[in-house]
């Protein structure tokens, strides 16, 4: 096949949906309603994040789900706030209710520090959600038998992560992803920790199917302009892993010929 | 009508169902979820499940997040 014709042809299935955009947002930590439509706009990303929460009698929320909807975006609620599976799961079947949508981001993070996700619980979740019917997404460390076990258990992909939430530190766990990236049979969505476009192209050059951003695209000086930055990196990272990267060696391997021709005698 | 809404005390001026009291909260149907006394009620039964002396509800709404 062409290499042209397998870029064209490169669509990302998850579930029931085909994406045409390996970047995944999220829409937290904007300073803005007009900001994060229009960046998550610029970053042509289909899959955007939404979390839960129990509504403030005393305030009006802003709505932001109507420009979402209206850009045609996917909505992937998330469980965040939830402690355990129990949680986990009641806050899957509200946003399943909320936002007419079995997909889920599964996360269950009881550490408010570090933010790192409970694998036990986790599980114990996603093998309650997978009988319920949903498409589950786990938010999980970078643990390639956890990733297997969550595989089983009915998962329609994995999201293992760079480095903690929000901390945009990149890919501190490389060695575990490519493990992880070897093994799967469902697609590997780099999840948290990336914190510039760098990050997303090295993680899409590694094999991840996709990633998701949001504080780093979120908190930039411009942006918009960093969302088409992230849009950009993916993009080049995704056709430098399909165009095949070289290998790498301790010594140096001449580009040039190395024959002496400033000394050869005419 | 006395109820709970999100541990808030409320009363009612009049029997209603979840659809209308969202209404009457000035609430939004799209986005919203609803459990009454712990147990979640499909959108499709909002404009039939009634709300009873007494009950506890729990309203969510989708908000940005990562």
């Amino acid at each position: 096949m062409l290499f042209e014709e397998m870029m064209n042809n490169d669509q990302l299935v998850i579930g029931d949906k085909q994406f045409e955009s390996r970047l995944f947002t999220g829409t937290g930590k904007f300073n803005d309603q007009q900001t994060m439509v229009a960046a998550l706009k610029a970053s042509k990303s289909e899959l955007v994040t939404m979390a839960l929460k129990r509504v403030d009698m005393q305030h009006k929320d802003d709505d932001i789900l109507a420009p979402l909807i209206k850009n045609g975006m996917n909505l992937l609620p998330n469980t965040s706030g939830a402690r355990n599976a129990k949680e986990a799961v009641f806050a899957a079947e509200l946003a399943r209710e909320a936002l007419q949508t079995n997909w889920v981001k599964l996360e269950i993070h009881p550490d408010p520090k570090y933010l790192l996700p409970d694998p036990i619980e986790t599980l114990k979740a996603a093998e309650m959600l997978a009988n319920k019917g949903f498409v589950i997404l786990p938010y999980v460390h970078a643990d390639p038998v956890l990733c297997k076990h969550l595989e089983s258990a009915g998962c329609a992909a994995v999201m293992p992560l760079g480095a903690p939430i929000g901390s945009n530190k990149g890919i501190k766990t490389a060695e575990f992803l490519d493990i992880i990236i070897e093994q799967a049979t469902v697609p590997v969505i780099v999840d948290a920790g990336l914190g510039s476009p760098s990050h997303a192209a090295l993680a899409m050059e590694m094999g991840a199917d996709a990633v998701l951003v949001n504080t780093a695209i979120a908190v930039a000086g411009n942006p918009v302009a960093m969302s088409e930055a992230f849009a950009k990196a993916v993009q080049a990272g995704r056709q430098a892993y399909l165009a095949g990267l070289g290998g790498q060696s301790t010594e140096a391997v001449a580009s040039s010929p190395l024959t002496a021709f400033l000394e050869a005698s005419l | 009508m006395k109820i709970q809404v999100n541990e808030q005390a409320l009363t009612l001026p009049n029997s209603m169902n979840i659809e209308q009291l969202l209404t009457h909260l000035e609430k939004p149907l799209i986005g919203s979820a609803v459990a009454v006394n712990m147990q979640i009620i499909n959108r499709s039964e909002w404009a039939t499940h009634n709300i009873n002396e007494g009950d506890s509800i729990s309203l969510f709404q989708a908000i940005a997040g990562g």
